[in-house]
């Protein structure tokens, strides 16, 4: 097929050249140099079926070509996960640069698309529930709907968690399902183990799919823990799609307002690491509990 | 647990010299950085001298025996001077150097100044820290950070001349060669020599000239032996294949000139005369203070410009290493720390490395490789406290933390035996966590300083103060004494 194509091509690449020849827009000379051009037999276009992988050179490999202080760029470059120092080609970025930032787009999107896999979630050994949001779309059209459980796994969480406790922990996916794949695996054990070292009572950790942070109000009003403790994953950006947030509040009500939240945020192997945050929550909750209460209200208590 | 978002805290430097000892107080104001739903970032935010002593005479027993009750007397007036009384001074570095850095010197002076602060920190520097507390001082670090150029300091005292290379605010390399303005001494505004020093005689004899005690010399015969101190001076700088007199004159190791050195910074006694805008035109002006250093200076100044060198300004002179001692000194642990109460300060802890590159897999060859260090290293348990330092864990994985937590609390077994507390100062953000997995693992309660987020290199020692901003960092002072390794 491809063969055909190209003697047809070639066919009508030449009928072409003798109409302009005629009518002396092509000179003799011209027109076979194009014609032999064209008669090459492999084309140059890149190869679309190619499974080949694009190398990215190193992120911190500095672009500009002939800088006037290398070394001042360099150090600009470590302070900063922004895309500076990527120089450019006239007045567009390099191939690379614009290469690397559709991938990182790609990448964000996925963290945003793609559920927590089963496979994790068993290996965790966490037990999984769902929010109001029957999919994805719908999770990311009726914010609402992510803020509460359904009707069936309000019934689970009722039948099979365990009341009273004084922390429960929510892995959620809100808007990256790669932060916490990425995350828990090293937060969660250091987390549970702080709490347990400093005898305070945990309940099993659960995980809701497309949940918001609102869920955990939900969760809390069923179980009656004192401190609810989400996981959840942040609004992927293009410098990290795998950064976690956690959300702590002290006994949430129909009063709660957002004010009432403590929040740490940043979690990631870039920012704070997943480990030394579940060591660092626990120092929070601690806090939280001591104070019994959460938020604005736990700093004026400071 | 009450935690306020900034406080200040009141730091000393001493520099006992071997001419000369100064004072200054600095307040420095200590801030969380981080913004509130980040973990807290704890900075020493400004720094501020509020009194600088006036420049007395070292108080000398003998040749280089420090009369430490005098320099206890000297450090009480300055207080009173500034206001201050010694419960109020919250950290503080005295740093020992030239001729005067002995151990008995450091000894009498600990003793000395025990009831002036209570967590003071004596450190008797090489000429090697001596020359990054001056550099610290003179400036000379921050305009390598801000202006991302490599530049030297070279601080010009009596009897030395300090060399400090920074690049991007570090020290990078450090080298001391005997040149200095009061090698020689002079009549006061007169012209006869009153005294000769080693070095100066070694650059006496490389001129060719033979200048005495108790002659009187003309300008025309003092400068080209002023010119060929500076030359060596120079010479360091530029290349490695030295001149007879730059090698007797070194003191250590010469400068390794791993980067290109085009800006240079003077600090010290002399720099002042560096930065002049004409030399001395007579030997009154000369011997102004009894020796030659406002020659030296701008001599300095001609050889560093004919070199091609530029020469930039520093913001201290002959303060430059108290201020170095005073604002410097410090360091802060990350946020991360994991205490107990009652352990801290802490004065001289020995810092090894056991880990050369990577951490062992296994807990049992972590501990393995612990044992065979502090057993290399000759390290009697019942002596001095030893902190362990890190890069961090073979990866900054929970399994791996907690497989280091184990090796560290089995390899540091018998040392625990001593009641005595397990330091770690590890550079990676995990200091929290250590500990925590540290605590889960021993069997019994043990006491844990787990400080991140700082380098520290092989064999240096550390004190660590107590802490600040409720129990959130430590002041940590590196006592960093040798760069050449």
């Amino acid at each position: 097929m491809a063969v055909a194509n190209n003697e047809l091509e070639k066919v009508i690449i030449q009928s072409v050249m003798e109409e302009l020849a005629k009518k002396g827009l092509l000179s003799q000379k011209r027109k076979d140099h194009v014609m032999a051009a064209a008669m090459i037999e492999t084309p140059t276009l890149p190869d679309t079926q190619s499974e080949e992988m694009v190398t990215f050179p190193p992120l911190n490999e500095m672009q500009i070509s002939n800088p006037f202080n290398a070394d001042a760029v360099k150090a600009m470059m470590k302070s900063t996960p922004a895309r500076i120092g990527i120089g450019r080609a006239g007045a567009r970025p390099k191939t690379m640069s614009l290469l690397r930032f559709l991938a990182d787009h790609a990448v964000a999107q996925d963290a945003v698309f793609l559920d927590v896999s089963e496979e994790f979630l068993k290996r965790m050994d966490l037990m999984s529930v769902q929010s109001a949001a029957t999919s994805k779309d719908e999770f990311l059209q009726r914010p609402d709907l992510g803020r509460r459980l359904s009707v069936e796994a309000a019934k689970i969480v009722a039948e099979k968690c365990e009341k009273n406790v004084q922390v429960q922990i929510l892995i959620v996916d809100g808007l990256s399902s790669s932060a916490i794949e990425a995350n828990i695996p090293d937060l969660l054990p250091a987390l549970m183990q702080g709490l347990k070292s400093s005898g305070i009572k945990v309940g099993a950790p659960l995980f809701v799919k497309n949940g918001r942070v609102w869920v955990q109000d939900h969760v809390a009003s069923i179980v009656n823990c004192e401190v609810i403790i989400s996981l959840i994953g942040e609004r992927p950006g293009l410098g990290t799609a795998e950064s976690l947030s956690a959300y702590m509040i002290y006994r949430p009500d129909e009063k709660t307002v957002e004010a009432d939240r403590t929040v740490i945020s940043n979690i990631h192997k870039g920012g704070i690491p997943p480990a030394e945050a579940g060591a660092h929550l626990t120092d929070v909750i601690k806090q939280v509990l001591a104070a019994k209460a959460s938020g604005v209200k736990l700093n004026q208590q400071k | 647990m009450p935690e306020s978002n900034s406080q200040q805290i009141i730091s000393v430097g001493i520099d006992i010299g071997t001419t000369t000892t100064q004072l200054v107080i600095s307040r420095l104001t200590i801030e969380n950085t981080a913004s509130g739903t980040f973990v807290p970032r704890v900075e020493i935010t400004d720094k501020e001298v509020i009194h600088r002593s006036q420049i007395y005479f070292t108080p000398l027993l003998d040749h280089d025996l420090v009369n430490a009750v005098a320099v206890s007397k000297i450090v009480e007036t300055e207080y009173l001077a500034a206001g201050l009384t010694p419960e109020s001074i919250d950290t503080g570095a005295v740093i020992i150097t030239g001729e005067t850095a002995k151990k008995e010197n450091a000894k009498a002076i600990i003793d000395a100044l025990a009831g002036f602060a209570g967590d003071f920190v004596v450190a008797t520097a090489g000429a090697n820290l001596e020359a990054v507390y001056a550099g610290k001082g003179s400036g000379a670090a921050l305009f390598s950070a801000q202006r991302h150029q490599v530049v030297v300091n070279i601080d010009v005292g009596g009897g030395t001349s300090n060399y400090a290379m920074f690049q991007e605010g570090k020290a990078v390399d450090s080298s001391c060669i005997n040149v200095g303005g009061h090698l020689i001494e002079f009549e006061p505004h007169g012209d006869r020599i009153t005294y000769i020093s080693k070095p100066a005689l070694l650059a006496i004899q490389s001129t060719g000239q033979r200048l005495k005690v108790g002659e009187r010399v003309t300008l025309p015969q003092l400068r080209p032996l002023v010119k060929a101190m500076a030359a060596s001076v120079v010479e360091v700088l530029k290349t490695s294949m030295h001149s007879g007199l730059t090698q007797e004159l070194l003191m250590t190791p010469p400068l390794k000139l791993e980067y290109p050195i085009r800006k240079v910074i003077i600090s010290g006694g002399v720099a002042d005369y560096v930065y002049a805008p004409c030399g001395p035109a007579t030997m009154e002006e000369v011997t102004a203070f009894g020796d030659f250093g406002p020659l030296l200076g701008w001599e300095l100044k001609v050889s560093f410009e004919a070199a091609g060198f530029i020469l930039e300004k520093p913001s201290e002179t002959v303060r430059a290493t108290v201020i170095g001692t005073g604002t410097q000194s410090v360091n802060l642990s990350g946020s991360t720390i994991h205490l107990q109460d009652g352990t801290l300060p802490l004065r001289n802890v020995m810092v090894i490395s056991p880990f050369t590159s990577t951490v062992p897999a296994t807990a049992k060859e972590i501990a393995e490789v612990i044992k065979q260090e502090i057993l290399r290293l000759q390290i009697d348990h019942s002596q001095g406290m030893v902190a362990l330092a890190m890069k961090g864990p073979r990866t900054m994985s929970f399994a791996d933390i907690n497989t280091l937590a184990q090796g560290l609390v089995a390899g540091m077994e018998d040392y625990l035996r001593q009641d005595k507390p397990l330091v770690l100062v590890i550079e990676a953000d995990c200091g929290k966590v250590l500990g925590q997995c540290i605590n889960a693992v021993a069997k019994h309660p043990l006491e844990v300083v787990c400080i991140d987020q700082i380098e520290v290199e092989d064999c240096d020692y550390i004190d660590v103060g107590k802490p600040l901003m409720g129990g959130r960092v430590v002041p940590v002072v590196l006592k960093t004494l040798v760069f050449n390794r």
